[in-house]
């Protein structure tokens, strides 16, 4: 049975279901947004292993070459001069069938039996029939474009056993067959899978005579087997273990998943403080009631301890809605992240949320902790209540008072702690952004005390302004300021977030238009999505009339145990090197060096994270083995993939066998029409290879348009912190009704009309509004510079220039007037209605 | 040749007002008729929940009755919307509560003032109005204060003087000496009567205490919803010892 102490206390919170609903509310929906982006994170990252791990298969280890692939010699002499058997090869792409991409997998059956399981299991479902692989492996031999692909792939393409479809590869239109199928109707690690024959991929992708990479299976412990083929592999080549290749691509993601994740936390620190408010004003209306059981007899412990169970209990109840809800949202949220993933890190297929029980557990432990968190206050308030009937409400604004020196001291204390942890953190982005919220908390303790002076200074010229009305509104505001404080610290803290962010992002985007205009300087660009251009093609396409020059791109990497270094490899059009912006050397000794010695650029991303500068050195693994490379410079690249080399074509083919080219830029004569050369791109290319051709101003607004496709989701997150801001509104204005109702009943017997009282409510809303927007604007500034100089900097090396849209805090100003006042309109409502015969009741 | 009779300035006629206690009806006024005349101070009498309160928030324009009519200064209060109520209160009639119920967050001096505002008194005048009261219930150094920092007397003091600052022509106290120990509920009994005479308004007290009502004109007892007067010399005797 439930002890009557505790009966007493909730029988108070059920009496007030709005109060007791604003608070679930608040925890829920920072719980939900915490789960969704958790949820997201952890599902497109899963997504990711489980298809990486179904792909590699059995498979220990890979030999990687360079950028051209490993010729197929290596591994033939691996298999029989040197006698390894736990090998095959495999080459990796991507194609598109019916607008739909898939990854390609060319494997030689006889090899796979000792790797993967599932591209045999396709046997049993050729039209041939039976479990004989044998009839799989004549499929593959004897007709070319035969491929099989996983059951789930199949129902997506809407194919069946033996029907006959297209598949683009390299621009080109190839002619496929369906042989089979494979994996589970649940086997989502095989999704989007397409394999082949190692020959037929090898036409497709234009890799004649080249693999992507030799999986290799060592059974454990077999470090001599390791060292033999170390031994025995020819230059150019290396062996990597399967699941550091894995581990460092799904971290290429990291930082993205770690801003997410703070953005999140953002909304929960806002819910944090709307749970304050609401059990702070529950014990400030007990007051009675807590009075009353101190007088006979409960102790300050049981008392400290009831609130914070009731605390624990509403954050558990929340917590489980916001659950709920976070499953809900994490779907909605998981096509963004994804979407984001696909386009800068590494192809991800997913399309359901798992809900994985850590998730759900972090959840779950983040609203009841933030729970007893905001409530560890308050309960300590209540446990020291005097044991009598009724404490004043004075007497608990001025303890309010009192406290806000101490407050604010132990603000600035906080301020001091996040400046000294960015300063001495050095590039940790977890550290970087724990000083964000260290900050943000700093500032917002600081809050109380700035509105109390600002309202001392207002209320006086607000009453020879607005009379005693506008007055009363404004002191209101200093005289509860253990409720209104709460609520304008919270609107505070979310203005300041969009402050924080569209200074950032605005910022962002301005280097990044600037950066676009300066380095897109050719007319027309034109490539292949994926692989490489038919030189034939690309052959006619420079030679049109009215192209004058061209430039050439490639981009490739080279791996090792780190992960994956990004060569971008450039063959300038003659006066175009201002294209690329030089940061720390003389342009003019720079290019003569970067297209005749070993030189390479490195962007600004890759020195940061590398910790390189102008005039050290790089070792990269040739196609002749480990060479050194001098950097010459750094360069200036907003590319999200930006930690790259940029090395001259004639370098890159002195040391690689790869004379593959991604895209070209065409520099068009004076006065020459580009539509009528984008015409005859198309006619010149059609049939041959698919090329995708854009002008560039094209070009720029794609860009642009990725660019704020990537910042959706951070749009997303920061407005559910403002919902959770303007519930918290909505709670303090109507427990300042609640407990003001009276003094409201009293004004109405007076003769105020309820148009009276309801505008002076909503006139306070206002100045609640303005007095957070006013709070929020330092602390945006303060978030935008640290967001773009710690943590963007931290997580993508990029420097950008912080500049501030004109009306930004104009604009916040103007959204937290409306959002207080749209959240006050309800109270105002309310308090207009107030009875004047209440004034008459005795209390 | 005889006196005209006194101007009726508060009649009442009829008057029922009740309360569902969950599905039970509670009648708390029934059949009541009354007149009280301009100038005069009238007691109304009763045990707690006798309906006294009630009575006069009807009396207040603050709430309406069931069936009956208010007529207040020739104005039928019963026909009047909430609006018209509102501001017949805000213009006719002042309020002195046992729990004083002035506003916390303003001084002495704005408590006042804040009715004169809604009045549309003009800054000037208003501000000599709340010196003449703030003198006048010798609180002339406190405008400045909070309502937090006086005494219960103090505050009582400050309710009338707003309760009296716009010169109602009814003037409504509820328990008005409830709160205040004996000696300071005499000064502000008399502080009451003073006023509301100088004013030349009607003075309606509810109040338990035979020493109050004996103060007063007239004396009304409220008895199972029903409104008697009780005798004049009876009361006068009890005021003059």
């Amino acid at each position: 049975m439930i002890p009557v102490t505790w009966r007493a206390n909730f029988g108070y919170l059920l009496r007030h279901p709005w109060q007791l609903a604003l608070a679930l509310l608040g925890i829920a929906v920072g719980v939900a947004v915490i789960v969704a982006v958790d949820l997201a994170n952890a599902s497109a990252r899963k997504a990711f292993l489980l298809s990486m791990d179904a792909v590699t298969g059995e498979a220990t280890h890979q030999v990687v070459g360079g950028p051209g692939g490993i010729p197929e010699e290596t591994y033939v002499q691996l298999r029989t001069v040197h006698g390894i058997r736990s090998i095959a090869p495999v080459i990796g792409g991507y194609v598109t069938v019916a607008d739909t991409q898939l990854q390609l997998m060319g494997v030689d059956l006889f090899a796979e039996q000792e790797m993967r399981s599932f591209t045999a299991e396709a046997s049993k479902s050729t039209t041939a029939g039976g479990t004989n692989v044998e009839a799989l492996i004549r499929g593959f031999l004897t007709e070319p474009g035969t491929v099989t692909m996983s059951r789930r792939t199949a129902a997506l393409l809407e194919l069946e056993v033996g029907d006959r479809f297209e598949v683009i590869a390299d621009g080109r239109l190839h002619n496929a067959v369906l042989l089979g199928v494979f994996g589970d109707a649940d086997a989502a690690g095989l999704d989007r899978l397409l394999t082949t024959d190692i020959a037929t991929a090898q036409v497709w992708l234009d890799q004649l005579g080249f693999i992507s990479r030799i999986d290799v299976r060592v059974d454990d412990g077999d470090n001599a087997m390791v060292e033999r083929l170390e031994s025995v592999l020819p230059d150019g080549t290396r062996l990597l273990t399967a699941a550091g290749r894995t581990r460092t691509t799904a971290d290429l993601s990291a930082a993205f998943m770690t801003n997410l994740t703070a953005m999140s936390l953002l909304a929960l620190l806002v819910g944090l403080f709307l749970i304050y408010n609401s059990v702070s004003f529950s014990v400030l209306q007990r007051r009675g009631l807590i009075g009353i059981q101190r007088a006979l007899g409960v102790t300050r412990g049981e008392l400290y301890v009831l609130i914070l169970g009731e605390a624990a209990l509403i954050g558990l109840v929340a917590a489980c809605i916001g659950v709920l809800a976070g499953l809900w949202l994490g779907e909605q949220l998981l096509m963004l992240v994804s979407q984001s993933i696909n386009d800068f890190y590494y192809r991800v297929n997913v399309t359901d949320v798992v809900a994985n029980p850590l998730s759900i557990a972090k959840g779950i432990a983040a609203g009841v902790g933030v729970a007893l968190l905001a409530a560890a206050v308050p309960a300590i308030e209540a446990s020291s209540y005097h044991p009598r009937l009724a404490m004043t409400r004075s007497t608990l604004e001025q303890r309010t008072r009192r406290l806000l020196p101490v407050v604010a001291l132990a603000g600035c204390a906080a301020i001091v702690v996040a400046a000294a942890v960015l300063m001495f953190s050095g590039r940790n982005l977890v550290a970087g952004l724990s000083a964000v919220f260290l900050l943000i908390l700093g500032f917002a303790l600081c809050i109380p005390l700035l509105i109390r002076v600002i309202s001392r200074t207002l209320a006086p010229a607000a009453k020879r302004i607005g009379g005693t009305l506008a007055s009363m509104a404004i002191s209101g505001i200093a005289a509860s300021l253990s409720r209104t404080g709460v609520a304008i610290v919270a609107l505070a803290v979310a203005v300041s977030a969009t402050i924080g962010v569209s200074v950032m992002v605005d910022s962002f985007r301005g280097s990044v238009r600037q950066w676009l205009d300066q380095t897109l300087q050719a007319d027309i660009y034109a490539g292949v999505e994926r692989g490489s251009m038919d030189p034939a093609v690309l052959a006619d396409l420079v030679a049109l009339p009215g192209v004058e020059n061209y430039s050439t791109s490639r981009r490739s990497f080279l791996e090792d145990e780190d992960g994956r270094t990004q060569l971008v490899v450039i063959q300038m059009a003659p006066d175009s090197y201002a294209g690329t912006e030089i940061l720390d050397a003389d342009p003019a000794e720079v290019w003569p060096a970067w297209e005749s010695d070993d030189v390479v650029l490195v962007s600004e991303p890759y020195a940061y994270r590398n910790g390189v500068a102008l005039g050290d050195t790089i070792e990269l693994r040739t196609a002749a083995g480990e060479r050194d490379f001098r950097i010459a410079a750094t360069y200036q690249s907003y590319d999200i993939n930006a930690s790259a080399l940029l090395i001259s074509r004639s370098t890159y083919d002195r040391h690689w066998n790869d004379d593959g080219i991604d895209s070209i830029g065409l520099y068009l004569a004076d006065g020459v029409d580009a539509q009528k050369v984008l015409q005859r791109i198309e006619s010149v290319s059609a049939g041959r290879q698919q090329i995708r051709f854009e002008s560039n101003q094209r070009i720029r607004d794609l860009s642009l348009e990725i660019f704020d496709r990537t910042f959706i989701i951070t749009d997303v997150l920061y407005w559910l912190a403002i919902v959770v801001a303007l519930i918290g509104i909505l709670g303090a204005m109507l427990a300042m009704q609640l407990e003001r109702a009276r003094e409201f009943a009293v004004l109405r017997a007076l003769g105020m009309t309820p148009a009276q009282l309801g505008g002076m409510i909503t006139l306070q809303s206002a100045v609640i509004g303005l007095f957070s927007g006013i709070a929020a604007i330092p602390l945006g500034v303060v978030m935008a510079y640290v967001l773009i100089e710690v943590i963007n900097r931290r997580a993508f090396g990029w420097q950008i220039d912080m500049t501030f849209a004109g009306g930004i805090f104009f604009s916040a100003l103007l959204f937290a007037v409306g959002a207080a006042v749209l959240a006050g309109l309800y109270p105002a409502y309310r308090a207009a209605q107030s009875q004047p015969a209440l004034a008459m009741r005795e209390e | 040749m005889t006196a005209a009779p006194p101007q009726i300035e508060i009649g009442l006629h009829k008057l029922r007002r009740t309360y569902m206690e969950g599905r039970r009806e509670h009648v708390v006024l029934d059949d009541i008729n009354a007149g009280f005349v301009r100038g005069e101070s009238v007691a109304i009498r009763g045990r707690s929940g006798s309906g006294k309160s009630t009575l006069l928030n009807l009396i207040g324009a603050i709430d309406v009755p069931d069936s009956g009519e208010i007529v207040v200064s020739g104005v039928n209060l019963t026909k009047l919307s909430e609006r018209d109520r509102t501001l017949f209160r805000r213009r006719h009639v002042g309020f002195v509560y046992q729990a004083f119920n002035l506003i916390p967050t303003l001084s002495v001096a704005d408590n006042i003032r804040f009715v004169l505002e809604l009045n549309q008194v003009d800054a000037r005048a208003a501000s000599q109005r709340i010196d003449e009261l703030l003198t006048a219930v010798g609180l002339a150094d406190r405008a400045a204060s909070y309502p937090d920092v006086l005494s219960g007397g103090e505050q009582q003091r400050v309710a009338i003087a707003r309760a009296l600052s716009h010169r109602p022509s009814l003037l409504i106290a509820d328990e008005p000496t409830g709160n205040l120990d004996d000696r300071t509920a005499d000064d502000v009994l008399r502080l009451l009567n003073d006023l509301v005479r100088e004013n030349g308004g009607t003075l309606l007290i509810a109040t338990h205490s035979a020493r109050i009502a004996a103060s007063c004109d007239r004396s009304f007892q409220l008895h199972n919803g029903k409104l008697e007067e009780t005798k004049v010399e009876e009361t006068m005797s009890r005021s003059d010892t």
